[in-house]
């Protein structure tokens, strides 16, 4: 039940999402869960973990992913239900 | 049963979860398979009766819009049999 904060950083282009990633895994005790691209240079990167880690993880992210390339949307859903899990392809 | 179909579509992969999170909260509805339109658009599939899919629609688009655009929404009573085969409207 701890860990279900996820975490979500949508840039447009890849490079802003890997420097956010990068950042999200070494700032908090974060899991990489999918990186998620839906066409037109939307990448989207979903990290897991519990809701403080999450936070700080999201706040490293933003930065870095704002320094390069376009950042498209950033979000923490607190606590996510299960078919949301489902949706994004892990189990809870 | 007849199941009514609702639809959400997000520009972004983050705000399309975070509509289906609300959405899945909000009423007894389920979710099928995310669609990926391409652009940068995203649809989710509600499945659920009449009621609850018209309110779990409005709470997905009402939380969606505080952090991206949202597209289109739409719900549609009774769809047609025929229309499953075309489109994955099926619930998980």
């Amino acid at each position: 039940m701890a860990n279900d904060a996820l975490g979500f950083v949508e840039t447009r282009g890849n490079t802003g999402s890997i420097m956010a990633l990068d950042a999200m895994l070494k700032a908090a005790n974060v899991e990489h869960v999918k990186t998620v691209s839906i066409g037109g240079g939307f990448v989207t990167v979903v990290v897991r973990g519990e809701v403080g880690a999450v936070k700080s993880a999201i706040e490293a992210g933003t930065e870095a992913a704002a320094t390069i390339g376009e950042l498209i949307c950033v979000n923490i859903i607190p606590s996510a239900h299960n078919d949301v899990f489902g949706l994004i392809g892990i189990n809870k | 049963m007849e199941q009514s179909l609702g639809i959400i579509e997000t520009l972004g992969f983050a705000t399309a979860m975070e509509a289906a999170d609300a959405a899945v909260k909000s009423a007894n509805v389920k979710l099928g398979e995310w669609v990926k339109v391409g652009g940068g658009k995203v649809n989710i599939i509600l499945r659920g009766d009449v009621a609850a899919v018209k309110a779990a629609v409005e709470a997905g688009v009402a939380a969606a819009s505080r952090i991206g655009k949202i597209e289109g929404q739409t719900v549609i009573a009774r769809p047609s049999e025929k229309l499953t085969g075309i489109f994955p409207i099926e619930a998980k």
